[in-house]
């Protein structure tokens, strides 16, 4: 399958520079899917979180609290004001991640129903790579 | 000849003056690290948000994205009030920094009066501010403790007002000028115009290879939410890349300082070395007059 090039930055530095298979965008008028060769797009992200398909097909989760997506036909760069990638080598470092997601979380104020489905999201996230 | 006492005195002073222009050196390496860093990661995500914009822009300007018409981003012909922000630093010491900056202003001003344009004129930093006021320039509002201590909320709140004011039409363009960081050595002037967003450097043949398609339904909100943030983070980067420069020119100034006051130094020592034996020489030759005379 094809790869394709992501980028995703913050103002903070890059969180994610390199190939994915996919890349799932939780994008303002829902969740969208990416794949190479994906026709040039633009759009607005709303909090919620980035699924990264990776080469050896594991999944990489990034929470973000808004960001906007440039999609052309080589690449996809994000860039997102705050983002907390959900990834460590051992349980300590997950569990870490996942508390700054939670306060990344908390500090998006308003409280919609899609909030709480992205809390219950990463948890989950988290739960697979444990 | 000069007086012993004076010269030493001299020496004295300037080796202390030296003593504080390399302590204020070696802090300003220290925040300039700091600084820096803040700056460098920041300036990827500076260059990605321009891009981004400067797209849509010039997709916008060529009518590949059909009928928007977004203040934002069309041209406005005859301005009729403008905004012009600039960033200085709070404190001086640090060479021509803060007076470029405002040469620069002063400039934009001038070509603004000329067109018989009106100049809603916003500070932030203390140096910058002090100077329009003592020339009676008139400021729209100033900000004084936010260039040396950048914070994203407080820069938000600043350019909110110029934002929303030229969504309203109150103002017709925006410009921003600042001192950003190019290296350790020199300092990177920037005066650029945020709003309405600057597609002239886009080639519209450029928009044949791909086509851009803007998702979400509507094109307004989205676009006027990614300004907001655009010009937000202008703002802030802004900040941010003038306080690494600020401290980068500053060290470089205290750093020329220290080694001015070293060469001075020097040559007062040789004036003072010159001036004891000279004194000795007179001594010698009251001491030699005198016993010649008892003879």
């Amino acid at each position: 399958m094809q790869m394709l090039k992501l980028e995703i930055l913050t103002p903070n530095g890059e969180i994610y520079n390199g190939s994915a298979l996919s890349v799932t965008l939780p994008g303002e008028e829902g969740e969208f899917g990416v794949l190479a060769e994906h026709s040039s797009l633009c759009t607005l992200l709303e909090a919620g979180v980035i699924d990264i398909e990776k080469e050896d097909k594991s999944i990489e989760s990034i929470l973000i609290n808004w960001g906007v997506v440039q999609v052309d036909e080589e690449k996809v760069i994000v860039l997102v004001e705050g983002a907390v990638a959900i990834r460590g080598e051992n349980e300590s470092e997950i569990a870490h991640a996942l508390e700054e997601a939670k306060e990344l979380i908390e500090s998006i104020k308003d409280n919609s129903p899609a909030i709480a489905a992205v809390s219950a999201k990463i948890e989950s996230a988290a739960q697979n790579l444990i | 000849m000069a007086n012993l006492k004076d010269i030493q005195r001299q020496i004295k002073s300037v080796s202390n003056t030296q003593k504080t222009t390399r302590a204020m050196k070696l802090v300003s390496t220290a925040k300039l690290r700091r600084s820096e860093e803040l700056a460098k990661r920041s300036r990827l995500y500076a260059a990605k948000m321009n891009q981004v914009i400067a797209e849509i822009a010039g997709r916008i300007k060529c009518n590949k994205v059909g009928g928007i018409d977004n203040r934002c981003f069309s041209e406005i012909d005859n301005p009729k009030t403008v905004d012009i922000i600039f960033v200085t630093a709070d404190k001086g010491l640090c060479g021509g920094f803060n007076i470029q900056t405002i040469k620069a202003v002063k400039k934009l001003l001038a070509e603004y009066k000329e067109k018989n344009v009106k100049v809603r004129l916003r500070g932030i930093g203390k140096k910058g501010v002090e100077f329009f006021k003592y020339n009676e320039v008139e400021l729209f509002d100033a900000v004084i403790d936010l260039s040396s201590k950048p914070d994203k909320e407080r820069a938000d709140n600043f350019i909110e007002t110029s934002i929303e004011d030229f969504k309203d039409g109150k103002i017709d363009a925006l410009h921003l000028v600042y001192n950003g960081y190019k290296n350790m050595l020199t300092q990177d002037l920037h005066v650029t115009k945020v709003l309405p967003v600057d597609a002239s450097q886009f080639e519209c043949e450029e928009v044949e290879k791909s086509m851009l398609e803007i998702e979400a339904q509507d094109d307004e909100k989205m676009l006027d939410s990614l300004v907001n943030r655009y010009v937000e983070f202008a703002m802030y980067y802004a900040l941010i890349d003038s306080v690494a420069a600020e401290h980068s020119a500053r060290m470089q100034a205290m750093d020329t300082a220290t080694n001015n006051a070293k060469d001075m130094v020097k040559s007062l020592n040789v004036k003072f070395n010159k001036a004891r034996q000279a004194a000795i020489t007179t001594e010698l030759i009251e001491i030699i007059s005198g016993v010649e005379s008892m003879k």
